[in-house]
């Protein structure tokens, strides 16, 4: 049986003193593996007074939400080493624990810290991994992510995503603005607020380097125009603005093309657009909807949510010789699709007689799952290491974000203090 | 005497006849389409009193408002330029045929006022994906423009934007919630009634 865990990972965070930016998302597992691996990680040795930031708990927080990991609760510790030399083996065999991660936080000079962390192997006794960084007082979270992802790919094989950022829409009907496009780390803490709007605000896609987004704004008039937006420098211009629908961007895996949906010569149909010319082209020709473009990972073929079947279901363009075939036969409503890097999983909204839920094909064995168990999911968001989906659902009557791993075993929830949270958009690797 | 008494208590059976028949229709698209022709079949001998009862605007003080009937139903439109929001069945596109003569009217004045224009502005109700919910609300906004062009009104005149679920009227995930956010609304943008 699965475990439910309810544990506000962020709460204890808060406890230590830890400034949250007002728009910060709060962490909880829901549901966790039963055979998530056993791990310590002791609180930092901190000189010289206590660091702005904890970072063995952010290390913690991320290996927790994963799912894959299931950190020791720090009062159960019979000891905190903060060298491995000091390791007293015993006090983590009882604990039945299988890694030990440690460290210390010095101040060095003006606001730098210098940050050393280990790994061990508590069966073997034996390092796995140590490294230290210099770092300022507002990056001592990027520091705990990174350390994070080194300790996941030491211990599962696959790079760690936790150094990764989200961006999201937010509506809040009493705000001036009540449209807000917003970026944050993986784990919803640092959100800055990319765009305020009175208009809605749409369909947030990454570059692949992960320095511009494009987006639809509805701020010009009322009208759609679709964005792209350095996060940098915040400069931004329109590369979109026909007559009628311009939707969905979404970017090239080579960056130099977005693909997105416009309804110029009649009914929404997808095209190419390449950023440097402003050269436009149009991919599909069907008398019905096609919309929701996404690249494979190859840059060779588009998949696409079309009406031409009658309901909506998923289709692969591929873009040498125009040729369109039928992903999707799993039930009448299947659209906004996503793909894992690796371009083996199919994600997508898929309606049952309860709702939309999120599903999952794999495309090579092809064997069709159904992850999430809400009833209003949405914009489904791979993260770039592949493991987990963050989407768009519903609770209370509101938006919120919630993440799930892609063989439905682990559920993360994101839930907003206010207002609606939407269609999340997962960066690549930065 | 007797006689008018027994044709009120036709007209009376006949009516709830015909309410029993939309509330049976699974498909809420015709339910005040095809009570009108009930009314106008019945033989001229008996119809006399009953031509009397109707009203020279539908009477729908006893039709319910529910979320099957929301988008045809005779209250959201008066036939004149003051009703400006159009709705739809779910998942349809067609003009509601209680819509019409509204959009008559509309059709009327932009045809006699050559510098007026109107935004028709999609809508979806929540259920469905965002950019498929754009592409659905487009459906809804053309087929408004449609219905007026045929009219004569001049292209240019017109103008659709397509909103999806992103600007719903109700909040609330409920049947009747949903059927009020299904809808084009006209906006003018100058030349306004």
């Amino acid at each position: 049986m699965r475990q439910w865990i309810a544990i506000i990972v962020m709460g204890w965070l808060s406890l230590m003193g830890t400034p949250l930016a007002h728009a910060s998302l709060v962490i909880e597992i829901t549901q966790g593996r039963d055979d998530a691996v056993p791990i310590a990680v002791v609180p930092f040795q901190a000189s010289g007074g206590q660091p702005a930031e904890d970072v063995a708990a952010i290390v913690a927080a991320d290996l927790h939400r994963s799912g894959q990991f299931r950190p020791l609760p720090v009062g159960d510790l019979l000891s905190r080493p903060s060298r491995g030399e000091d390791i007293i083996w015993r006090d983590f065999r009882v604990m039945k624990t299988d890694y030990v991660v440690l460290g210390r936080v010095q101040p060095q000079g003006e606001g730098e810290y210098r940050i050393e962390y280990e790994l061990h192997d508590v069966a073997r006794g034996a390092r796995l991994l140590g490294a230290s960084y210099t770092a300022g007082r507002g990056q001592l979270r990027d520091v705990a992510h990174s350390i994070a992802d080194r300790v996941f790919e030491q211990l599962t094989g696959i790079q760690g995503a936790f150094s990764t950022k989200i961006l999201y829409v937010t509506v809040n009907e009493r705000d001036d603005y009540p449209f807000q496009l917003q970026y944050a780390d993986a784990d919803g803490h640092r959100a800055q607020t990319i765009l305020r709007s009175r208009e809605p605000i749409m369909s947030p896609s990454w570059s692949p380097d992960g320095s511009h987004v494009a987006y639809v704004s509805f701020e010009s008039d009322g009208l759609p125009k679709i964005y792209v937006h350095e996060l940098a420098t915040s400069q931004r211009r329109v590369v979109s603005s026909e007559r009628g629908i311009n939707g969905a961007p979404a970017w090239s895996p080579d960056g130099a093309q977005l693909a997105l949906t416009l309804s110029r010569d009649g009914n929404p149909q997808i095209y190419t657009l390449d950023l440097a010319s402003g050269q436009l082209t149009r991919q599909t020709n069907s008398r019905a909807i096609d919309t929701e473009p996404r690249w494979l990972p190859d840059g060779r073929s588009l998949i696409f949510t079309s009406s031409r079947g009658g309901g909506p279901q998923i289709y692969r363009l591929d873009l040498s010789d125009k040729s369109v075939r039928r992903l999707t036969f799993e039930g009448r409503y299947n659209a906004r699709p996503d793909i894992t890097p690796d371009g083996r999983h199919l994600v997508f909204v898929h309606r049952t007689d309860r709702g939309f839920q999120i599903g999952v094909q794999d495309l090579k064995r092809g064997t069709f799952n159904v992850v999430t168990g809400t009833n209003m999911d949405e914009s489904p968001s791979v993260a770039p290491n592949g493991t987990m989906i963050i989407y768009g659902t519903q609770e209370g009557g509101t938006g919120v974000l919630e993440a799930v791993s892609i063989d439905g075993r682990v559920k993360v929830n994101l839930p907003s203090k206010e207002g609606e949270v939407r269609e999340p958009a997962w960066s690549p690797f930065l | 005497m007797r006689l008018t008494t027994f044709n009120k208590l036709f007209v009376a059976l006949l009516a709830s006849a015909m309410l029993a028949a939309c509330s049976s229709k699974p498909t809420e698209e015709d339910t005040y389409e095809t009570t009108q022709p009930v009314v106008e079949q019945q033989p001229p001998a008996t119809t006399e009193p009953v031509i009397q009862q109707r009203p020279t605007r539908p009477d729908y003080s006893n039709i319910p408002l529910t979320a099957e009937n929301y988008h045809n139903h005779p209250s959201h439109y008066d036939g004149t330029t003051d009703s400006r929001i159009i709705y739809f069945a779910f998942d349809r596109s067609e003009v509601p045929a209680a819509a019409f003569d509204t959009l008559r009217a509309h059709a009327s004045h932009l045809k006699s006022n050559r510098n007026a224009r109107v935004r028709l502005e999609g809508h979806t109700d929540e259920r469905g994906t965002r950019e498929y919910n754009v592409a659905l609300s487009e459906r809804r906004s053309k087929a408004v423009e449609q219905f007026l062009r045929v009219q004569g009104v001049s292209a240019s005149q017109l103008e659709t934007v397509s909103y999806g679920e992103e600007k719903p009227a109700a909040r609330g995930s409920d049947e009747l919630s949903w059927a009020k956010n299904r809808r084009v609304e006209l906006n003018y943008t100058s030349g306004r009634p």
